[in-house]
């Protein structure tokens, strides 16, 4: 009997295959295995026998499943590793699949001012790109025959309208809308009867902002400037205003930032002047206040205009204004 | 507009900025200038010079001249030009000797071209007796937008009244009123409307000699870029370019009686202009005329008729002012800007004309020398209105500046700049800045805010109330949209709003549907978009010529006509995926990508547009609300590979979503599969609404699995298998509840005469 066993034991540790091992497992240790054929005798013994035989029987068992389980597992580590090895990859080819695409630099950057502005209270409005003479001229102190619409080369539609050459009359759009105190943006699509090149287009973006309260005053627009620009330039600038002529705003002025590139010093980024000029401000005139209802003894405020596709050619260095409408993906995939 | 340092200088004794500071204090304090640029180089050192005589050099056209100099004394100098001559006053430049042909040549005899003052390089110049030499400039080009809101800075005088009161120093007056001679002039001047002729001044000259400029005057007006003519024309343009005010000087005797009219055109008549052009005119237009009709348009340009030429002896010397606005329309309806044009549109000051005049009559005996004056000054015009003084609240003037203000520093800010201020700052308006500039109390914050220095204002946050800001919802809404198409792997787009007739027709746009512009920048961009597609189309074909493959999409406004109103702006957004294979992924990955922008669509059949593949386009439907079209663009219209393209109105889509928790079912559901027969083109999305409808209690979902065709099925025909889903909330379903669901299913397509492949 346990010669049996112990041969037994040998074939399971001489086992070289799974398979080998499942054979043994079978014909010792399965249901008519060995071990079970011992077992169906037992009742056939005398009770001192029979105790004794359980016995042997049990640490037979025992024995033989402890060192077929061993061996098993041992077949398992290598068929685990043999299979693991199999499945090497090489993770440097590129990843299969589209890329995603990418928004418009002029989105992008209208995007950030636009959360820089609602951050501090401003709301977002959106106006049309047909204007009436109304709100792009006569509400904003521009009457017909005002040499200052000559700044503003304008495309005429059929029935009088006009396309936008500025976002300006969201302003008056808001202020009818949402009266005072107000602070709001607009930012959009403008146009201008400009013949294009590298620099000019007839077609471009613009961010009007707009704010009115009690007793704003120049000192008011600074501040909010310069923590606007510093913002969006990511570090402190420092900003200086200069005499504009807009008739929407009284006094006017033109608001220019020392040359970021060489600090001041001058370079021909800044025609060597140490200033580039960036957008034009002021205080609303009363009577832009008054032509859209709001009491100018009570209420006054600033308004100022960024050219956003100036800023988007700053950001990224783009020297031609044209490949923003190109719809070129050379250039679009870039950003 | 260009000034000249040495003009402004002449208005301030001890000026001390140099040309280059003064272009810096200028753009602080009051308009933008655009640079500085030296003029009349050669002049450093010029002086004028006698040739004493003259000797020919053998075997040279040259000449060795001896002459006296102003300052150094007698030099000897070889000089090839044809004019020099023994006697001849010339200008005499100190340059380095030099030999020439053997003998040493010190210094140089200048001709206008040696010196920058023109191009002439004829020969050397030949002065009058006495006549003084012009001096080295500086011009400083100030940018016309900066000044188009002030009349009075379109002269010297102007600007030098800025310098002179940036710098705190005194004010010259150029023109000295005693000069003028008593009212009643030769000539009568009968104003038909005032308000648009709103003073006309003249004076007669006579024994008028026409000729040539001195030097100083002709460099003067070249280096501010007029051009030199005659000296009475030249001394009408120096007038002007000092004290903004144009004048005009007709020949008497080729005027027709002695009255001269201001009036509307009449209708029918034209005019010559001295630019030989011929001008129709409309009573829109006034014009100066005498008996015979019109002598000059007014305000703009005189006529060609009565112009002054080398044969005229007496000048009728005209100094006007004209309503703005009326000049500004007729010079833009004749297209026709000029100097004058450009003054008079920015509301010159009807004071100004009688000064011009005194002004002239100055100069006149320099330039034309034995000039005498006929008559008195003939005058007329409306009483020109007293400006409203504005009450000045120093509170509230430091209140809008945000800094404080000391009373004598804003009095004698006001004042330097001739304002004229009372004890309680009435603060009464200069003519020069009346007629159009400053009226109000805000226009004096900004003299009072330049002249102090914007710099000098502490930056100071706002005192606001904190408040949330109005939010509209379409804003969050695109930029979801935009976001969520760009992660699907689509570049977005801009596009021109314009787009040509041959577009719409290419299209099947009809043109006449479109919003026209009057006045397009070029050819092809005379209509305003009703659709996007014209320039996805373009972006298509531009970037199939670099790329195999590529997504891209562009949000913008169509812009549609209305009847008697303001043409509607709708928000689209067009989507394209080009490729080169059989064209079926892109559109299911379109159709994929509207899911994701707007979960909850369908897709329903739709009759082709003329740009549409006719066999694969179908309408977009959100609930029974159609909002855009799947369709593959016409093979015609795409050279090589295909492009799918995705238009949707984003207007009417549901800004946002109201989300709501439904429980999770507690009790399983079944699922179970069934198929059936159709033919091939019929539409599974309409067998899925079918078995759907007829599926009734107890059904959770029905889902699209797949189709087949091939055999065992006859041509002609194909499977289609969905999966339906059955559950209750409250139990677990019986076999017999979902037996019925499928039987419901199944005698419903029976019913129909479908076939179930089971
Ligand atoms: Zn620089």
């Amino acid at each position: 009997m346990q010669d049996f066993v112990d041969s037994a034991l040998a074939r399971i540790h001489a086992a070289t295959t799974a398979d080998e091992l499942e054979s043994v497992r079978v014909e010792v240790l399965g249901r008519k295995g060995v071990i079970a054929d011992l077992s169906k005798d037992m009742g056939k013994l005398a009770p001192a026998e029979r105790a004794e035989r359980g016995k042997f029987i049990n640490t037979a068992k025992q024995a033989l499943e402890s060192a077929w389980e061993g061996r098993k597992s041992g077949f398992e580590r290598v068929a685990l590793a043999a299979r693991l090895d199999a499945e090497w990859l090489d993770l440097t080819v590129p990843a299969p699949g589209r890329k995603p695409g990418s928004l418009h630099p002029i989105t992008q950057i209208q995007w950030e001012i636009e959360d820089l502005f609602r951050s501090l209270g401003f709301a977002v409005l959106d106006g049309p790109e047909v204007e009436t003479e109304h709100h792009n001229f006569d509400a904003l102190n521009i009457p017909a025959d005002h040499p200052a619409r000559d700044m503003q080369d304008t495309f005429w539609l059929e029935g009088g309208h006009l396309l936008r050459t500025h976002t300006s009359p969201v302003q008056v759009r808001g202020m009818e809308k949402l009266g005072p105190p107000l602070r709001m943006i607009a930012p959009g699509r403008v146009f201008r009867n400009e013949s294009v090149d590298a620099s000019h287009e007839h077609t471009f973006y613009q961010l009007e902002g707009m704010m009115i309260d009690r007793n704003v005053s120049v000192g008011n627009l600074i501040y909010f400037m310069k923590t606007l620009l510093g913002a969006i330039f990511h570090r402190e600038v420092t900003v200086r205003l200069r005499p504009g002529f807009f008739p929407f705003v009284e006094p006017g002025f033109e608001l220019d930032i020392r040359c970021l590139i060489c600090g001041g010093d001058g370079c021909p980024v800044c025609k060597q002047s140490g200033w580039v000029e960036l957008l034009p401000c002021g205080l609303v005139n009363p009577k832009v206040l008054r032509a859209s209802g709001i009491d100018p003894a009570e209420w006054n405020g600033f308004a100022f205009g960024l050219g956003l596709t100036r800023l988007v050619m700053m950001r990224y260095a783009i020297g031609d204004i044209r490949w923003l409408q190109s719809g070129d993906l050379r250039f679009l995939g870039q950003f | 507009m260009k000034f000249s340092y040495n003009w402004i200088s002449e208005f301030i004794d001890g000026l001390e900025p140099s040309a280059e500071s003064l272009e810096r204090i200028i753009t602080i304090k009051t308009a933008e200038c655009e640079g500085v640029d030296s003029f009349g180089r050669g002049l450093a050192g010029a002086v004028s010079a006698e040739v004493e005589s003259v000797e020919p050099i053998e075997g040279s056209k040259n000449v060795k001249a001896t002459v006296l100099t102003n300052l150094y004394g007698r030099k000897t100098v070889v000089c090839g030009a044809p004019n020099c001559r023994t006697g001849l006053h010339a200008v005499y430049v100190p340059v380095a000797p030099k030999t020439v042909g053997g003998i040493v040549s010190d210094g140089m005899l200048a001709s206008e071209s040696d010196l920058g003052v023109s191009n002439d390089h004829a020969g050397i110049i030949e002065l009058t007796d006495n006549e003084r030499l012009p001096a080295l400039d500086h011009v400083i080009e100030i940018d016309n937008k900066s000044i188009t809101h002030r009349p009075d800075l379109w002269g010297h005088h102007g600007m030098a009244r800025e310098v002179a009161a940036i710098t705190a120093k005194l004010l010259r007056e150029p023109a000295n009123l005693s000069l003028l001679p008593e009212a009643g002039g030769p000539v009568k001047i009968e104003i038909e409307d005032t308000s648009l002729c709103l003073r006309y001044s003249a004076l007669v000259f006579e024994n008028v000699t026409v000729r040539r400029s001195p030097l100083w005057l002709r460099a003067r007006l070249t280096s501010i870029g007029l051009n030199p003519i005659n000296n009475i024309v030249d001394l009408t343009n120096y007038i002007m370019a000092e004290l903004a005010q144009p004048m005009h000087a007709f020949d008497r005797e080729k005027l027709h009686g002695d009255t001269i009219f201001a009036r509307p055109a009449r209708e029918g008549e034209s005019i010559i202009a001295l630019n030989d052009e011929t001008y129709e005119l409309s009573p829109s237009n006034v014009v100066i005329a005498d008996a015979s009709g019109p002598i000059a348009i007014a305000g703009v340009i005189g006529g060609r008729d009565s112009a002054i030429s080398a044969t005229t002896t007496t000048i009728v010397l005209e100094s006007a002012s004209f309503q703005a606005s009326s000049v500004r329309k007729t010079s833009s309806a004749l297209k026709l800007r000029t100097d004058a044009s450009m003054r008079f549109e920015k509301a010159q000051d009807p004071h100004n004309t009688v000064r011009a005049l005194a002004r002239a009559i100055e100069l006149l005996e320099e330039l034309s020398p034995g000039i005498r004056l006929v008559g008195g000054l003939a005058d007329s015009g409306r009483e020109i209105p007293v400006p409203a003084p504005i009450q000045l609240d120093l509170d509230w003037l430091a209140r809008k500046l945000g800094c404080t203000l000391e009373s004598p520093r804003v009095r004698a800010i006001l004042e330097s700049l001739e304002f004229k201020v009372s004890d309680d700052f009435t603060v009464t308006i200069p003519s020069w800045r009346a007629t159009k500039d400053v009226a109000t109390p805000e226009d004096l914050v900004e003299e009072v805010g330049r002249m102090i220095g914007y710099d000098s204002i502490e930056p100071k946050a706002p005192e606001v109330a904190c408040a949330p800001s109005y939010d509209p919802p379409e804003r969050e809404f695109l930029r979801r949209v935009k976001r969520t198409i760009a992660a699907q792997g689509f570049t977005e787009v801009s596009n021109y709003s314009f787009i040509s007739e041959e577009d719409a027709r290419r299209f099947g746009l009809a043109v006449e549907d479109h919003v026209r512009v009057l006045n397009p920048i070029a050819a092809g961009q005379e209509l305003m978009r009703t659709s996007l597609l014209p320039g996805i189309h373009r972006n298509i074909v531009e970037n199939a010529k670099h790329f195999d493959s590529f997504r891209l999409f562009e949000t913008g406004r169509e812009i549609h006509k209305q009847k008697n109103a303001k043409p509607e702006e709708v928000t689209h957004l067009m989507a394209a995926i080009y490729s080169k294979d059989d064209g079926r992924a892109a559109l299911l990955e379109l159709k994929r990508t509207a899911e994701c922008l707007v979960p909850g669509i369908s897709v329903r059949p739709t009759e082709p547009r003329p740009w549409e593949h006719p066999a694969r386009c179908a309408a977009i439907y959100l609930g029974d609300v159609e909002v855009g079209r799947l369709s593959e663009l016409h093979p015609s219209l795409v050279e090589s590979g295909r492009a799918a393209v995705i238009d949707l109105d984003l207007d009417r889509i549901p800004r946002s979503i109201d989300a709501r928790y439904i429980p999770i079912r507690k009790f399983p559901s079944s699922a179970f599969d069934l198929s059936l027969i159709a033919g091939v083109r019929e539409l599974a999305g309409v067998l899925e609404n079918q078995v759907r409808d007829f599926a009734g209690e107890h059904t959770e979902s029905v889902e699209y699995v797949r189709e087949y065709q091939g055999p065992p099925l006859p041509a002609g025909k194909k499977s289609v298998t969905f999966r339906i889903l059955a559950g209750a909330p409250d139990r677990t379903l019986t076999t017999a509840d979902i037996t019925a669901v499928r039987e419901r299913i199944l005698n419903g397509f029976l019913a129909l005469g479908y076939e179930s492949r089971e």
